[in-house]
């Protein structure tokens, strides 16, 4: 694919000039890491800054590790490792988390689900055996799990059913991919919700919740040889798996444009835009973040001055990127005024890229990306959360926690040609798929009145 | 410049202990000649500074049935200001990865921006630009309102969840400010004109209403020449502070039925007024709140979600302002559990007034505020904030430095009449419910007299006959 092909030639650029921004960063050689007998690694970034840690397990699964029938599972089995274990009730884990001072919670995306825990440095052992015991003990509890798919059906109406946005996102995501996984939304479709099994919850935490398919991130006010000791007193002893099997399905080029049409009461239309471009790891990635960030990133960005400050053909406008292990998505997205013309707005978007394509940015645009860049870096640091996140990012994705604080730098390495190349690349048409959300009637006329 | 008009302060620095034992970093404070009011803290782990300008006032300076003025006003000032167009104000900030935003709230508006500490001087020119020289230009200001309509019309076409304190707020507190709509709806925000944001900017807006932190990696004493020179000389407002009365309680249940015809759940929102941001029992207040319905083991959330799975999330919260705001309860369940879920919902809160808490229960909660206290002072936005949060309500240092005292203190005893005197009891709730009105319509009326709008229309409020 001639994208692909331009990622692959871009990558041999930025090997030369990558380490000439590489910012001192206070604390950073004090991070250690330490991989356990059974697989699972630990990095630990010693803070003092307050008295406190964050402590973030990453697992290598998400709803790209799904299939028909059990779709939404690593989501349903994220709320699951906070419902009992063998040597707790359910409930248990996070009572004595809350009553020692201490606070969690968990996500799930396409690719991982990472459990985070912030606690006083002082209970630093308690979570260790809190979060070991769920890792070795995990108990299915057939109440709970009748109960939880109703508390994960409630987080699917308020995301997604009742959000236009999330609905549209949804049937896009479904469309854009005809083969990979990433076509499964990660709160699941509605049938699987009803329709999983005890059965397909233990399958799963035996093939992905083993130490060899974790990475932990502890960062605060611990000694990392403390950390290891605990590690090595509640961690290693956890059997490792065999490795979970591989993703192997690759999603084939797009053949032509694909559009579909919501219909839904909106006063506000929506309008987005979805290209196949590349995985995390890859130079793309960057190329695209730096791409979109100047087409619909903040105020003075491309598509906000035209459609929204200009020619008033938007509400809001807005670019994601999804950046995972196999290649994603990059989005570009309208909300449209109401009783405004959505055939306009795609217009202009299609103008402005068309125009990015055709010139590529300005060099004040790409200075803008890579100051927002290591901003965006430098607020990540902040604070203790932050860094947990961050290492774990490019731990996972990029395979070592060291290339953050390269990431700066691979900023500085991109270049306006590079920008204009992605921009011709990977924003064609026949890549796309377009979605268009809309009612079918007309605004009420008090919703008019109203937005004179 | 007038330096000697400045008094500097040095506060004292403790080490970090104990769970929740921290102390806010050495401030140092100064008044400018104008009666602004100056903190500065230096923190040097990052190259980034933020600052936070707090202007009191706020929405209640709004002229009456035009709700939303300040809000546009706070949006007008970041499209053109000082030699810079809306376009040009915009590149500056973020050609350098900066941030800059200005919003209104209900008793003081603020603009809040963060820089790397290279582009600080730039960063005070546009703070400066914005709030002294607002180009408040006529165009401007006819795409800031259309703009904030719309945004109005796209939230109802969102999530639920992010417009409920909009009703509720407004349900609770009819007839007082507290109930009006800070960022306006649609139909207040159609009558505001630009002579009402520059009126806004005459007698709403001046150097004396200023409360200036700025936080991170600078030099405390260049950064006060500078601030004094960018901001010492400013006019004060024209008009006095706008104050709001002390609200009247809720009795009985009013019910408000807000129909959105497509929703497969119901959002509803239980309120009554709760209590200031100074009120001495604010503490135990916050002891107490975090076992009904402030954390994850809450009792709401226990009930609702945990052991029915009604829910995704149950909870509660008191929104503080200088007088009492709204204790609000809320949650969402699907349509045909509704009555299920509200009843739950209020027996819970029976429960709290007649069983009050454990010893085991007040111990988890202080263990969890003084433990969940250090991240929410750990940024250099988060200090300006609270550093300006502190100054705006009069309070000291010590609302930091002593938190974990003040946690430990809370006995059996203060549990006990903060339950009774600060939670509202099951039959007097103001009630706000999204929803289906056709399938929850008539099961609703158990709970007290229904009043019903649509969620397309242009208020946040019925209108009152």
């Amino acid at each position: 694919m001639a994208w692909s092909a331009a990622g692959l030639a871009l990558g041999l650029i930025f090997g030369a000039t990558a380490q000439a921004a590489t910012p001192e960063v206070p604390g950073a050689d004090q991070i250690v890491t330490r991989t356990l007998p059974n697989g699972m690694k630990l990095v630990v970034w010693p803070d003092k800054d307050i008295p406190n840690v964050a402590m973030y397990t990453w697992y290598r699964v998400g709803s790209r590790n799904e299939r028909p029938g059990i779709t939404g599972i690593s989501h349903f089995f994220e709320h699951m490792m906070f419902n009992g274990t063998k040597t707790r009730a359910p409930g248990e884990f996070d009572r004595v988390m809350e009553g020692n001072g201490g606070r969690n919670n968990a996500y799930t995306s396409s690719d991982v689900t990472v459990y985070q825990n912030w606690f006083p440095s002082s209970v630093t052992g308690l979570i260790f055996d809190l979060e070991s015991d769920r890792m070795r003990n995990l108990d299915f509890n057939a109440e709970k799990v009748e109960s939880e798919r109703g508390v994960v059906y409630s987080e699917r109406r308020s995301s997604v059913d009742n959000d236009n946005f999330g609905t549209l996102i949804e049937q896009m995501q479904a469309s854009a991919y005809v083969a990979h996984p990433y076509q499964i939304p990660v709160i699941g479709w509605p049938s699987d919700i009803e329709g999983w099994k005890v059965t397909d919850l233990q399958d799963y935490y035996r093939q992905y919740y083993a130490p060899n398919n974790a990475v932990m991130f502890i960062v605060g006010d611990v000694e990392p040889e403390e950390a290891f000791k605990l590690a090595d007193q509640y961690l290693a002893s956890i059997p490792a798996q065999p490795a979970p099997p591989a993703v192997t399905t690759k999603e084939p080029p797009q053949l032509g444009e694909r559009r579909l049409r919501i219909e839904r009461d909106a006063q506000t239309p929506l309008i987005a835009m979805a290209w196949h471009t590349g995985a995390a790891a890859e130079r793309e990635a960057r190329v695209m973040e730096v791409l979109l960030s100047i087409l619909g990133d903040g105020d003075s960005s491309r598509l906000y001055q035209r459609l929204v400050e200009k020619e008033q053909a938007a509400v809001d406008v807005g670019t994601q990127f999804d950046a995972g292990f196999d290649p994603g998505l990059a989005w570009v997205y309208a909300v449209v005024p109401p009783g405004g013309d959505v055939t306009r707005t795609e217009k202009l978007i299609d103008e402005e890229i068309a125009r990015l394509a055709q010139d590529g940015p300005t060099p004040v645009e790409i200075t803008k990306a890579r100051n927002q860049a290591l901003v965006g870096f430098w607020h990540g640091l902040e604070t203790i959360s932050g860094k947990a996140q961050a290492l774990g990012q490019y731990e996972v994705f990029h395979g070592d926690y060291r290339k953050l604080f390269d990431a700066p730098a691979e900023y500085e390495s991109i270049t306006a040609e590079d920008v204009k190349i992605a921009a011709a690349t990977v924003l064609r048409r026949e890549n796309r798929t377009v979605g268009v959300l809309e009612s079918k009637v007309e605004p009420t006329a008090q919703a008019r009145e109203g937005a004179k | 410049m007038r330096a000697h008009l400045l008094s500097l302060l040095l506060m004292p620095v403790a080490a970090a202990l104990a769970a929740g034992d921290v102390k806010l970093p050495a401030y140092q404070s100064a008044t400018l000649p104008n009666g602004a009011v100056v903190a500065l803290v230096e923190k040097r782990d990052t190259p980034l500074v933020s600052m936070n300008v707090t202007v009191r006032g706020g929405g209640l300076g709004d002229p009456v049935g035009k709700d939303g003025t300040a809000s546009l006003y706070t949006d007008l000032i970041q499209k053109g200001a000082g030699n810079r167009t809306a376009a040009q104000f915009a590149e500056a900030i973020e050609n350098v990865g900066g941030a800059l935003s200005a919003s209104a709230g209900t008793e003081s508006f603020g603009v809040n921006a963060s820089f790397m500490s290279r582009d600080v001087d730039l960063m005070l020119e546009l703070v400066a630009d914005a709030l002294q020289r607002p180009r408040l230009d006529a165009s401007e200001f006819e795409k800031a309102r259309t703009l904030a309509v719309q945004s109005i019309v796209a939230a109802k076409d969102s999530d639920p969840r992010a417009l409920m304190s909009s009703y509720g707020d407004a349900w609770l507190f009819r007839g007082h400010p507290y109930g009006r709509a800070v960022g306006g709806s649609e139909a207040s925000l159609a009558a505001v004109k630009l002579d009402d944001i520059k009126r806004y900017y005459a007698e709403q807006v001046g150097g004396d209403r200023m409360i200036i932190t700025v936080v991170g990696d600078f030099d405390s004493v260049t950064m006060l020449q500078q601030l004094e020179r960018a901001f010492g000389t400013w006019r004060k407002a024209g008009a006095p502070v706008p104050t709001a009365p002390t609200p009247a309680n809720v009795t009985g249940r009013p019910v408000l039925l807000v129909d959105k015809p497509d929703a497969t759940q119901t959002y509803f929102w239980l309120g009554n007024v709760g209590a200031s941001r100074t009120d001495p029992a604010r503490t135990a207040q916050s002891v107490v709140n975090t076992v009904f319905g402030g954390r994850f083991t809450s009792m709401l959330n226990t009930e609702l979600r945990v052991k029915s799975g009604l829910t995704y999330g149950a909870s509660s919260s008191f929104n503080r302002g200088s007088q009492p705001g709204s204790f609000r309860i809320g949650s969402y369940t699907e349509t045909s559990k509704t009555i299920q879920a509200i009843d739950m919902t209020l027996d819970t809160l029976a429960r709290l007034h007649k069983d009050g808490l454990g010893a085991d229960q007040l111990k988890s909660s202080q263990s969890y505020m003084l433990g969940q206290f250090p991240p929410s002072i750990e940024t250099n936005g988060q200090i300006a904030a609270r550093l300006a949060d502190m100054l705006f309500y009069g309070l000291g240092p010590e609302d930091v430095n002593e938190y974990a005292q003040r946690v430990m203190k809370v006995d059996a005893a203060a549990v006990r009449s903060t339950i009774e005197q600060s939670f509202p009891q099951p039959d007097n709730l103001a009630i706000v419910l999204i929803g289906d009105a056709a399938k929850i319509r008539d099961a609703v009326k158990k709970y007290g007299p229904v009043t019903e709008m649509k969620l397309t229309d242009p208020r946040f409020a019925p209108v009152t006959k």
